[in-house]
């Protein structure tokens, strides 16, 4: 198990973003978490890379549990966890090479490696000739695979991916939806937050619904449907 | 090494980012440097200006005309021995007179008319720590002094000297409490600059969060931002206050500070830069 919650409850302010909430993060699998705007999709995936800790409740992943891991440890599970926004979240004043190498360079990869690895992954996305534009150069689909490859270059562990469609349009998204496949059959564990679950074919993934920051678990998007 | 390496990056990209947003900080450093220093060179002034009278800042022991040479000297290792005292000089008779002819060269006719019998009294040449020294403590030491065996009158400036002390020992607090509220003021103006520079990055500084920069990468370049302000404002300061000084320097004979203390100018300038950056550019757990 990659990730664990237990009785896992968070509030901001009056209302709890999320409430008792007890799940797992399964080895290789591809896991879809949906369910409504301000259902707690990315309040959940906050807890996931530490950017939050729980109220109450525990959260363990890759073997850091939340009520013990040290500010100074937060880096050494973030290098092993990839994390894609809706937003793309790219540094504009930078280039897409140096957007993609930043994991490296913030953990003392020799930049020899780096040039390496940056350069065969942007060539797997096929942005090999995009390599010195800046993001506000590309379309929203070639900087989300910035995003994309930027969360990769590290060979994390898990990759989470909150929303990371909400910008884009349904021919790119379903691009982006079969990257984030072929990441996961290249045996890269893919959690993904999406208010449209339908985005994601059935059987391709297991599917957690979200409501109201009460989980419940449903095995394939049309019980979903007929939920809601 | 490589980490190193781009750490150096982000500072200079930081550095490189705005400066225009950095020169209103620059400037109110820069000021707040200037009245400090000037203060600073108002107590360097009056300090060459003791160190130059410092035999005024001292006493005048004269010994009665019974008094042997060799007695003379015991009494001043006597008084030497006393706290306060920096040094004693035993001045002769011969020698006082020659003194006296040498600093009143008009009136050399009174000791003439004195006739050859006349001679002047022996006497101790004391002076003191000044920093030790006020109007007690040289009232004290007047009258311990004046009570030795074999001491005919000790006298010293009772109106100038500890006045003058006290001048410059009041202008030395007053540095010192400029230093304090400099310090903190000057903290503050960077700690709120450096907080919106961070405001203005958090961006950058999410992501860094996110692909896992260690908490001293991503904090270094706000850092050395806040070092960068304090430094070059204090060293500003002293160009500006060099260049009144000079505007001065006709009306006013005074000399600037000695290179030792813009030394330490600086240094305060870039230890106040690091705390407000610190303080600035702190985070909580995230
Ligand atoms: N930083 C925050 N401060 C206050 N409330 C927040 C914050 N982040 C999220 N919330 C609230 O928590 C709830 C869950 O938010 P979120 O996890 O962003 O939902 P989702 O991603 O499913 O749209 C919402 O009601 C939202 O308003
Ligand atoms: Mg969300």
């Amino acid at each position: 198990m990659l990730v664990t919650m237990g009785g896992v409850r968070l509030s901001y302010g009056r209302w709890p973003a999320l409430d008792n909430v007890d799940m797992e993060i399964r080895r290789g699998e591809f896991l879809v978490i949906s369910g409504p705007s301000g259902a707690g999709k990315t309040t959940l995936l906050r807890l996931v890379w530490m950017g939050e800790k729980p109220d109450s409740g525990l959260v363990e992943v890759i073997g850091f549990r939340s009520d013990r891991i040290r500010k100074r440890e937060l880096p050494r599970l973030r290098r092993k966890i990839g994390i894609v926004f809706q937003d793309f979240r790219l540094l504009h004043a930078r280039t897409v090479f140096d957007n993609v190498a930043l994991p490296l360079q913030v953990s003392g990869t020799g930049s020899r490696v780096v040039q390496k690895r940056v350069i065969s992954l942007l060539a797997r996305m096929g942005l090999s000739h995009r390599r010195n534009s800046f993001p506000y150069e590309l379309s929203g689909g070639e900087q989300q695979r910035v995003a994309i490859a930027r969360a990769m270059v590290g060979h994390p562990v898990i990759l989470l991916a909150d929303e990371p469609t909400g910008n884009l349009d349904p021919e790119v998204s379903r691009e982006v939806i079969e990257l984030l496949l072929e990441i996961n059959r290249g045996g890269t564990t893919v959690v993904m937050a999406t208010h449209d679950p339908r985005q994601v074919p059935a059987g391709k993934g297991r599917f957690l619904f979200l409501d109201k920051g009460v989980l419940r678990g449903a095995d394939r998007w049309s019980e979903l449907d007929q939920d809601s | 090494m490589s980490l190193i390496q781009s750490a150096t990056r982000e500072i200079t990209l930081n550095l490189h980012s705005r400066p225009g947003a950095r020169l209103i900080t620059l400037l109110m450093v820069a000021l707040a440097f200037v009245v400090f220093n000037t203060f600073l060179i108002i107590s360097w002034n009056l300090q060459s200006i003791m160190d130059r009278e410092e035999n005024l800042v001292g006493m005048e022991v004269f010994l009665r005309r019974d008094i042997s040479p060799g007695a003379g000297r015991v009494i001043g290792d006597l008084i030497s021995s006393l706290q306060g005292v920096k040094s004693v000089y035993y001045v002769s008779p011969e020698e006082a007179e020659a003194l006296f002819r040498a600093e009143l060269p008009g009136r050399t006719d009174l000791l003439d008319v004195m006739g050859n019998d006349f001679r002047l009294p022996a006497s101790l040449q004391i002076t003191f720590d000044t920093e030790a020294m006020n109007q007690g403590r040289m009232s004290e030491l007047s009258r311990a002094i004046g009570a030795i065996e074999g001491v005919e009158e000790a006298v010293y400036g009772e109106n100038y000297l500890p006045g003058l002390i006290k001048t410059v020992t009041t202008i030395r607090r007053l540095v010192i409490l400029l230093g304090i509220v400099l310090v903190s003021s000057i903290s503050l103006v960077v700690f709120y600059t450096v907080r919106l520079s961070v405001v203005r990055r958090s961006l950058t500084v999410d992501i860094m969060r996110i692909v896992g920069a260690p908490w001293w990468f991503i904090r270094i370049p706000f850092v050395v931002e806040g070092i960068f302000m304090g430094v070059t404002g204090s060293a500003g300061g002293l160009i500006l206050a060099a260049i009144v000084s000079k505007v001065l320097s006709s009306a006013v004979t005074h000399r600037f500070m000695p290179l030792h203390w813009m030394t330490l100018v600086i240094l305060l300038g870039a230890v106040t830069g690091t705390i407000g950056a610190l303080a600035g550019s702190y985070e909580k757990e995230r």
